[in-house]
């Protein structure tokens, strides 16, 4: 009896949950399309294919990063190892693939080197759910260890990979023919399906959410918190594993000295597209615009020749306006 | 002579939501008035508007002496001398109760630069004293006990001059004899130039404290009556649209089956002593006791959310490992919080997602996702079978009212289908008619064959479902006694047995 | 031999996990938090040898790595105990305070010292100087007289050395850009100015449109070439000013397929530098002498110790080396991979 209600009160849900999801992205999406259409119009050399897909790359590191953050700044915790956690899989992934180290076949080295970013989120989990250390300075203490072992590892020299063949093109490659759309960009929109997928229809995601509401009532409703903490920390770091990846096929070499500062580009990402740190709220297509937004904002600026100081300036002031005005959106819908 | 408080037909609307319509309200010189309603009646929103901390729609109008006012903010209506008493504290923890009586208006010294401490403490001290309030000004609020901060909390109000003091349960958190203190000093304010508004669950007070009463349901007004002239179930009546009968008592007759869940010598470090007792098959065991008797720690003991020092958990006869509430979810025990809010809900999400919280697992198809239509689908059924009050099931919890907050965490229970529930302070901040629903509630899922542990304050409460009941007192239990035999004396008898030595150092 | 090396390295990294898996934050590793001390001499601690304290601006880059091996030589062959720190990054002016404090509260013979900012390092400076503890800069200057003597490259003249290059590459004429890594230290301007200011007297028909930094960041650096090669499009060449900037040039170029219709200048060496001028995608770069450096400064150490007389400055010299010129031994004694 209940499947022959089903369809007709289903329909009125989903209809009204789209609505309300596209709302919440509203503001981030729309001040993109503002500066994709202010930079349209200032430079001409701004919309070329060339140009696009130029920002699209820019923002595939970052992003995919974002994307692994978004799932643990949604638990109310926060990732600060994920810049030199990338670096660091990086690292790892020359290790597995130069010849002159481990050499191993392409797509196990790189498997490895993802599966390294993993074991990194891996630690972070168990350091936070299980030891109970703040998630702030259980990461930031892996931001320190990961920066330092890239180096130890690398002897602090950049590994390269000019005798992998095929790698470079995991990133600058073009898969489809004559788009001439690098596959970084396509791996990052891969990355933000699945991503879409695992937080709003995954337990994963779904738990990262109920424990950023209230861990403890999440807990004594039988889920066992502890051990999707650790899942969740681990998801980020699978992320970071991938952004290691990319990064290093893009320079064709593993920098280790590279990495710092990009943990708060990431963060930055994610909260222009309405996460909320302090957990229980998220959105992944946020996190992407996000990434987008701010790729955009540079590469225009960096067109207009606008001095570098300036371009930090704006970033700031859009990641102020972003929080800001979904602030106001919330006060507003909450009716006050 | 124009009336010292008057709302005229006022309505406020949130989106999709009428919260008030068209409700006129008069309060009298000298006068003490009563305003009830259920929860969701539209009692909060009413003192929201005439605190300015909503805006009210088009329309209505609010008169102090007959002059209209604007009330544009909370400080606004400190001024034109209306102040409000919220169920929260509004004060902060570690200033002084000086401090805070003051906060923000302090006298200063040094041309201003500074708070003048003296001055500060002296006119506390005075307002204190005039208020027969018996604390030292210069006390730091978080070393308080709560009905005291509450007092703190009455003085404040009381030093703004205020013309119309508003009360919003004030006694929910009080004993006998502060309640008795807390009247004294309400009756003490009301003088010929003053009035008070007070919103209480309870209608004793009610009855005892007010003069008149005003009834709100569903965000109308159903009427004002004489309070002298009327009796309290008829007061009921107006609230909740019907008559209910409050000196019940379970069906003695009822069938008592086998013992699904055994407890021997549960303790803790910190309080619990050999605790055990025995749960049937379709039986509602009560938990009656005195604040930190233990019926909590019990409780939590029991699902693991607390360490146990020694004790043994057999559910149907069988030893049963219990470390942690996500093993005692899966022996089939649902643990519902006295403190929905910090340990039951997800305020900030939907009702549906509540409700599945703790069998999302069933909800994920062949390739792991979650199917979030038979999510709907389960959580539809469920508040339609609770009668939860709720425009959707994706309405966030926050939203709700406390009874229907209270289905929804039992929901999420019931959708796990947990054989033992453990319900603590099931109806506590929840009004009479959702209460008896919760009541209802209960009784039908012992008939089920579910069996309930409750642990209340109340005693008419204990007294009105439990099949039996096991009374506390510092970590004991002090004895369990049938409902045949219960009454109030014989359980507050229980509920003080307090061992010799305790005794003998008072 | 790496494979081996790499067994070591693994397990290295696996107990510096599960370490950071059971401490808070305490055990950072010695490598993160700058501290890269090395001792030239095996028999260290012997009272009556001399002891020379090196701080540089930073111990991971290839460059200063180049550095301390000139430094050890020099050591090894004066027979004094050197060490060698450095902050993280170049942008970690109080740490690498911290780290001269500390040198100069070791009680050093001579201290040298690459100052990321002058101005901030001349109290300390002026407390090594009541301690009569001579003080040698290296690398780039400190505004005082405090230094004995200074070990630099004269980076303004090495970068004006990169504008004739590039002046005659593009038969004097067209727009070039400059990828900088950033615009607060000496070098940073030095190289951008020099550049900047041969252009403007000597080549009248070319302009330097657009200047960006990059914080020596090979991505960000490839990002800011591709927008550059955007909005200018009819650009005739680009100029990095360090190694990280050089290269990102040299990525952005290569990801715009534009490689050959640009001319690109780096500045240091390094390997991916290095491959890209004998590839062609690079037209040559100047490289400073960094062995030189670390060299000159221990020396000059020495020297003041023993109460010699120094020049105000020594210049360690650069060089342009392009495909022509790359194998040359001169040349190779320079480079670092």
């Amino acid at each position: 009896m209940s499947i022959a209600t089903a369809p007709t009160e289903d329909k009125a849900p989903t209809v009204a949950r789209r609505q309300r999801f596209d709302l919440q992205k509203l503001l981030a999406f729309g001040a993109l399309i503002v500066l994709f259409g202010f930079f349209s119009v200032s430079s001409h050399a701004f919309l070329s294919w060339n140009n696009v897909t130029g920002i699209l790359l820019s923002a595939s590191v970052v992003g995919v990063m974002a994307l692994g953050a978004t799932f643990v700044i949604a638990t109310g915790g926060i990732d600060l190892s994920v810049g030199t956690g990338m670096t660091l899989a990086a690292v790892m992934t020359a290790v597995f693939l130069n010849p002159d180290y481990l050499g191993l076949p392409l797509v196990l080295g790189v498997v490895l080197g993802i599966a390294f970013g993993s074991l990194i989120g891996l630690v972070n989990g168990v350091n936070v759910a299980v030891l109970r250390i703040p998630p702030f300075i259980a990461t930031l203490a892996m931001m320190m260890a990961a920066s330092g072992l890239a180096l130890v590892i690398s002897d602090t020299h950049p590994i390269y990979f000019s005798d992998v063949p095929g790698f470079t093109s995991i990133s600058l490659g073009s898969i489809i023919p004559g788009a001439n759309l690098p596959n970084a960009v396509l791996i990052f929109f891969a990355a933000v399906a699945v991503a879409g997928v695992l937080l709003s229809k995954g337990l994963i995601g779904r738990y990262a959410l109920s424990i950023g509401s209230n861990e403890e009532a999440t807990q004594l409703s039988g889920v066992d918190t502890r051990r999707w903490t650790i899942a969740i920390y681990t998801l980020a770091g699978t992320f970071t594993g991938l952004s290691g990846v990319l990064i290093a096929a893009r320079l064709n070499s593993a920098q280790p000295a590279l990495g710092q500062g990009y943990e708060l580009e990431a963060i930055a990402a994610v909260v222009i597209g309405g996460t909320s740190l302090s957990g229980g709220r998220a959105s992944i297509l946020g996190t992407m615009i996000g990434a987008l937004l701010m790729a955009v904002l540079t590469n225009g600026l960096q067109i207009m020749a606008i001095p570098q100081e300036w371009q930090r300036v704006a970033v700031g002031v859009v990641i102020l306006v972003a929080v800001f005005a979904d602030n106001v959106r919330r006060r507003r819908e909450a009716g006050h | 002579m124009p009336e010292l408080l008057e709302i005229r037909n006022v309505s406020k609307s949130f989106p999709g939501v009428r919260a008030l319509s068209d409700v006129s309200l008069t309060l009298h010189h000298g006068e003490i008035l009563g305003l009830c309603g259920e929860n969701g009646a539209g009692k909060s929103t009413l003192m929201k508007l005439l605190t300015g901390i909503y805006t009210m729609d088009e329309g209505g109008e609010i008169l102090l002496e007959g002059a209209p006012v604007e009330v544009e903010g909370p400080r606004e209506a400190q001024h034109l001398g209306l102040s409000i008493i919220h169920q929260e504290f509004t004060l902060v923890p570690d200033l002084s109760v000086a401090q805070n009586i003051y906060l923000g208006r302090e006298p200063r010294a040094f041309a201003r630069m500074a708070v003048d401490d003296r001055k500060l403490n002296a006119r506390a001290k005075e307002l204190l004293d005039r208020l027969e309030i018996k604390i030292d000004p210069a006390t730091v609020v978080r070393e308080l006990s709560v009905a005291r901060q509450q007092m703190v909390e009455i003085a404040k109000a009381l030093s703004f001059d205020s013309r119309v003091l508003v009360m919003d349960e004030p006694t929910a958190t009080l004993t006998d004899s502060e309640i008795h203190t807390l009247f004294e000093l309400v009756r003490g304010f009301v003088t010929p130039k003053t009035g008070v508004i007070y919103i209480s669950h309870r209608m004793d007070e009610v009855k005892e404290l007010t003069d008149r009463v005003t009834v709100l349901r569903d965000g109308e007004m159903v009427g004002t009556v004489p309070t002298a002239e009327t009796p309290i179930r008829d007061v009921i009546a107006m609230m909740v649209g019907r008559k209910i009968d409050t000196d019940q008592r379970p069906d003695p007759g009822r069938q008592r089956g086998t013992p699904v869940l055994e407890v021997r010598g549960l303790s803790t470090a910190a309080l619990l002593k050999d605790v055990s007792f025995e749960l049937h098959r379709g039986e509602i065991l009560g938990f009656a006791g005195l604040m930190g008797a233990g019926r909590t720690e019990v409780a939590r003991a029991l699902v693991g959310a607390d360490r146990r020092s020694a004790g043994e958990i057999l559910i149907d006869g069988e030893p049963t490992t219990i470390h942690n509430p996500a093993q005692a979810v899966e022996a089939g025990i649902g643990y519902l919080s006295e403190d929905r809010k910090r340990y039951g809900l997800l305020l900030d999400q939907s009702v549906s997602n509540n409700v599945v919280l703790s069998t999302l697992r069933s909800f994920v198809n062949g390739v792991g996702l979650i199917n979030d239509a038979k999510i709907a689908t389960t959580a539809e059924e469920q508040v339609a079978a609770l009668r939860v009050k709720t425009p959707s099931v994706r309405q966030l919890a926050k939203n709700l009212s406390g009874g229907n907050q209270q289905k929804v965490v039992l929901a999420k229970w019931l959708t796990r289908s947990c054989d033992i529930l453990i319900v603590d302070e099931p109806t506590r901040g929840i009004d009479v008619g959702a209460k008896q629903e919760i009541h209802d509630l209960l009784v039908h899922l012992t008939d089920e064959g579910k069996s309930i542990i409750m642990i209340s304050s109340e005693l008419p409460e204990v007294l009105r479902l439990s099949d039996r009941i096991a009374v506390m007192c510092e970590g004991r239990i002090t004895g369990i006694v049938p409902n045949s035999e219960a009454t109030q004396e014989s359980i507050m008898e229980l509920a003080t047995k307090f061992r010799t030595e305790g005794m003998g150092a008072a | 031999m790496r494979t081996t090396k790499f067994a070591g390295v693994a397990v290295m990294a696996a107990a510096a996990l599960v370490l950071a898996a059971c401490s808070s934050g305490g055990t950072t590793d010695d490598a993160s938090s700058g501290g890269d001390s090395s001792s030239s001499s095996s028999d260290a601690g012997s009272g009556d040898e001399l002891y020379v304290a090196l701080i540089s601006k930073g111990f991971q880059h290839q460059f200063w790595q180049a550095v301390k091996l000139g430094a050890e030589q020099a050591a090894d062959e004066l027979g004094v105990r050197m060490t060698f720190d450095g902050p993280d990054s170049e942008a970690e002016v109080e740490q690498q305070l911290q780290q001269l404090q500390t040198a100069l509260n070791a009680n050093p013979d001579a201290i040298g010292f690459a100052a990321l900012d002058s101005e901030a390092s001349i109290p300390i400076l002026e407390q090594a100087q009541s301690a009569g503890i001579p003080i040698v800069a290296f690398d780039s200057g400190v505004d005082s007289d405090i230094p004995v003597t200074t070990a630099s490259t004269d980076n303004k003249a090495a970068a004006a050395e990169a504008a004739t290059h590039m002046a005659e590459l593009a038969d004097h004429t067209g727009d070039v850009a400059i990828v900088c890594h950033d615009q607060t230290s000496i070098t940073g301007i030095e190289r951008r100015d020099g550049f900047v200011e041969y252009m403007e007297s000597n080549e009248p028909d070319m302009n330097v449109v657009d200047i960006q930094y990059g914080g020596g960041d090979q991505l960000k650096s490839t990002d800011i070439t591709k927008a550059i090669l955007q909005a200018n499009p009819d650009l005739v060449g680009i100029y990095g000013c360090n190694e990280g900037s050089a290269i990102g040039i040299v990525n952005g170029v290569n990801e715009l397929n534009m490689s050959g219709k640009v001319i690109v200048i780096g500045f240091d060496s390094g390997q991916a530098q290095i491959d890209a001028i004998k590839s062609g995608l690079m037209a040559g770069a100047i490289t400073q002498n960094p062995v030189g450096i670390g060299y000159e400064t221990v020396k000059a150490a020495v020297a003041a110790i023993n109460g010699e007389d120094l020049p105000t400055t020594i210049d360690t010299g650069y060089y342009w080396y392009d495909s022509t010129n790359i194998d040359d031994p001169e040349i190779q004694a320079v480079l670092y991979e």
